[in-house]
């Protein structure tokens, strides 16, 4: 019981800094696997609506984790998918959410930020309140078209993401 | 303005081929996505069913990306190196293994210095026929000869549909 006390003490003294009980962070990422489920889902719901698209995933530090163009997507889809995608997870919401906020301020700072787009399209993948990483869709006629093909990959492991 | 027309008319007759009246447009064969995921995801569980995490791209005939793949556990550079050897492999038109081979007496090739060729094995081109149409490089395994294997497998897991 003594000892319970201690580590206590010991816990609230280093609760904030370094400690030699420090603990390495633990967090659970996307597999290979459910990323390339996402995308290749997001791709086909899409291609069912009529539109070619490309997509990316991205992981928690916004490294791709698969990116998928196309054959017939425009020039432009890859790379507006991956930065709808790396916005999404950058600021833990929908990047049409992002172009609807800084909508109202041309000159915010966060667009000046390389790789962000202020373009809807793209949603942040959560494991509760946690965003893991995010995909982002291009080439639909319209980033709401983007989105719900975004939405259609999340919801196909939705069961996997937790 | 005559004879420029006779000019232009002269040089169009002889080289009929290349910029004659009747040239007629290119007709080119392209991986198509699912095609080329197929081939992408068959060489990264290859290769994860040996033991070996890598990280596999998919390139087209312009050397554009259509497949970009991740492996679980990879390094960093595997996602790089894998593009960079699916390049290669394209641009030369041959295995970059093959590429690496060649260059290794030649130390100053002039085809090093071009951006993002990588003397490495691991990529091999994707063909219809006698026909280039993309190449498929691979990046994580312990020698770019496995990684050579697994891009083998993506390609011959499509073969029927390459031509």
């Amino acid at each position: 019981m003594s000892k319970v006390h201690h580590l206590v003490g010991a816990a609230l003294a280093c609760v904030l800094a370094t400690s030699a009980n420090a603990q390495l962070l633990q967090h659970k990422d996307l597999s290979n696997a459910i990323a390339t489920t996402i995308a290749l889902t997001a791709v086909d719901a899409c291609k069912e609506q009529g539109y070619n698209v490309s997509v990316h995933v991205v992981g928690r530090n916004g490294e791709v984790l698969v990116g998928l163009r196309h054959h017939a997507a425009g020039v432009n889809t890859f790379e507006n998918s991956w930065k709808k995608a790396y916005t999404a997870r950058t600021f833990r919401i929908a990047s049409g959410k992002f172009a609807e906020n800084v909508g109202q301020n041309p000159v915010a700072g966060q667009l000046f930020l390389a790789n962000i787009v202020a373009a809807r399209g793209a949603l942040p993948i959560m494991i509760g309140e946690e965003t893991i990483g995010a995909v982002g869709v291009s080439g639909a006629p319209g980033g709401d078209k983007d989105e719900v093909c975004a939405q259609a990959g999340i919801d196909k492991v939705k069961d996997q993401l937790r | 303005m005559i004879k420029t027309t006779v000019g232009i008319a002269t040089l169009a007759s002889a080289c009929s081929v290349a910029i004659g009246a009747h040239a007629q447009l290119v007709t080119v064969k392209q991986l198509s996505l699912p095609i080329a995921a197929t081939i992408g995801t068959t060489a990264l569980q290859t290769c994860k069913a040996q033991g070996y995490n890598v990280s596999v791209h998919v390139i087209g005939n312009m050397g554009e990306v259509l497949v970009a793949l991740r492996g679980d556990n990879t390094g960093p550079h595997t996602m790089e190196n894998s593009m960079r050897k699916a390049l290669t492999s394209r641009g030369t038109r041959l295995p970059s293994g093959q590429f690496a081979e060649n260059v290794s007496k030649t130390p100053n090739a002039g085809a090093l210095r071009l951006g993002n060729m990588i003397p490495a094995r691991g990529a091999l081109p994707i063909k219809a026929g006698e026909d280039v149409v993309g190449a498929v490089g691979v990046s994580g395994a312990p020698g770019g000869d496995k990684d050579e294997a697994c891009a083998q497998a993506g390609i011959d897991k499509v073969a029927d549909q390459l031509k």
